[in-house]
């Protein structure tokens, strides 16, 4: 609607985000409130048991939340999402939720439901964040359990649900796609578009662990869907298999003389990632040391200004990169980049060959299905 | 569309954060109430921005257009209408609130 005076915007105008867009500016950036959860789920990157002492003694307090968030927002951050772990693990949840919203941040927050209250929603409700994303990782208390490896976890997960759906709070859905739950996906996509009325989509992107906990990677690995597994959900969910027709309609082979940049997204460009350890990260993903910046020793300022540009200036002359990824027209559908990388072979550039199989998957299945 | 009186004194409402980013003056509305627009947020043109930015809950909107009508070197009357609009449209959206009397 347009007045005399004002202009009422709403998160998708493009004439806003676009002029701000061209510059450099950290518009969004994601907070982990912790690295601790309440369920366990077997193909989660992100998950020390709740009651981890030592976790909770590394997590940023209120205060340094506070004032690290005061410097996002003089940096120009408008958009925050509160991840974690499990967010709602922290008591402190309900005081640092509002101390974001009352410095005129947008939230998002992730949750798996399971340890929301009346009063949580009631908070919601009164203050609404941008939205509320859950995962479901089953549509039955066998399967969300499996998963969850959590008694009772089930339970909690549809009351939490309800008491935000009572709330009126918006809620958005989606789901992991692994071995424990492949045989339920559809119920899972049933129950999700039950529950949501405008979003809903399945993650077959299994990350390894941030801590690179070898027994844990190898549960991780044990849940990844096969190539084909994948590429037979993606093909039976129409809006999947559209936007990844559309994806191949877009795909071109890199330029030969482009630059061997390794960072190609928009990680560090217009958002950042904010461990809850305070350390800082052009995303959650990247958790090689040489990309790490400890905001308790330095500035949120320092980091986005002086330390991002030189991350983002990284470039490989591995021959196997710059053969392979490197010059790789299915990039687009890949899973690879160098968080990824690095999480799977140690190294910012090396080359994953399951992430490869997937791609080409990906790509044979589209071209199959395009006339 | 809400009054608004030009021997009135109005604040930014306190439920809503005001943001300058790159020069634009986002206001950021904590609160919805049923009907308003999920994710609106809110701009002002350059002379809506230099009003609010008077908006202090101290001076009446007299004082803001004598204010305003030196600064631009222009007719008390038209900025005086102008004000009057703005205030009443931000009254409308919940954004200003009417302080009760003047603090000054």
């Amino acid at each position: 609607m347009r007045t005399d005076y004002t202009d009422t915007l709403t998160l998708t105008d493009l004439t806003l985000w676009k002029r701000l867009a061209q510059k450099r500016i950290p518009l969004a950036f994601d907070l982990e409130l912790t690295a601790r959860c309440n369920n366990d789920c077997r193909h989660c990157s992100v998950n020390l048991p709740a009651d981890d002492a030592q976790a909770q003694q590394r997590e940023l307090d209120f205060d340094e939340i506070s004032a690290l968030v005061d410097q996002a927002v003089s940096l120009g951050s408008l958009w925050c999402l509160l991840t974690g772990g499990e967010p709602l693990v922290r008591p402190d949840f309900p005081e640092l939720y509002l101390c974001l919203r009352r410095k005129g941040l947008l939230v998002t927050v992730f949750t798996n439901a399971c340890l929301v209250t009346e009063a949580h929603a009631k908070l919601l409700r009164d203050y609404p964040p941008r939205d509320v994303e859950v995962t479901v990782y089953g549509a039955n208390q066998q399967t969300y359990e499996r998963v969850t490896r959590r008694p009772g976890s089930y339970a909690a997960f549809r009351r939490g649900l309800a008491l935000l759906e009572q709330a009126g709070v918006r809620v958005r859905l989606k789901a992991m796609a692994l071995a424990a739950n492949l045989h339920d996906l559809p119920a899972i996509a049933r129950f999700c578009r039950e529950h949501t009325r405008d979003y809903f989509h399945f993650d077959p992107q299994l990350n390894l662990r941030c801590d690179h906990d070898s027994r844990r990677n190898r549960d991780i690995r044990a849940e990844r869907l096969s190539p084909e597994q994948i590429v037979a959900v993606e093909q039976a969910d129409a809006a999947q298999a559209h936007a990844l027709k559309k994806a191949c309609e877009k795909l071109k082979t890199p330029a030969a003389d482009r630059d061997n940049r390794l960072f190609r997204c928009g990680a560090g460009r217009n958002s950042f990632n904010i461990g809850y350890d305070g350390m800082f990260r052009l995303c959650g993903a990247l958790n090689a040391a040489s990309c790490r910046y400890d905001l308790r020793a330095g500035s949120l300022a320092d980091a986005w200004l002086h330390f991002a540009p030189r991350i983002l200036d990284m470039q490989s002359q591995a021959p196997d990169f710059l053969a392979k990824c490197r010059a790789c027209p299915l990039a687009d559908l890949c899973f690879w980049c160098p968080a990824h990388a690095e999480l799977e072979t140690g190294k910012l550039d090396g080359w994953c060959e399951y992430f490869c199989r997937v791609a080409h998957a990906r790509f044979e299945a589209a071209q199959k299905k395009i006339p | 569309m809400t009054q608004a009186q030009l021997d009135g004194v109005y604040a930014p409402a306190g439920d809503i954060v005001a943001r300058e980013i790159e020069g634009e003056l986002i206001i950021i509305p904590l609160t919805q109430e049923p009907g308003d627009e999920q994710d609106a947020l809110y701009t002002l043109n350059d002379t809506g921005r230099d009003v609010w930015k008077r908006l202090d809950g101290a001076a009446t909107l007299q004082a803001v257009a004598h204010a305003l009508a030196a600064d631009y070197d222009a007719p008390f009357d038209a900025i005086a209408r102008d004000i009057l609009g703005l205030a009443e449209e931000l009254l409308a959206r919940r954004l200003l609130v009417a302080v009760s009397s003047a603090q000054s």
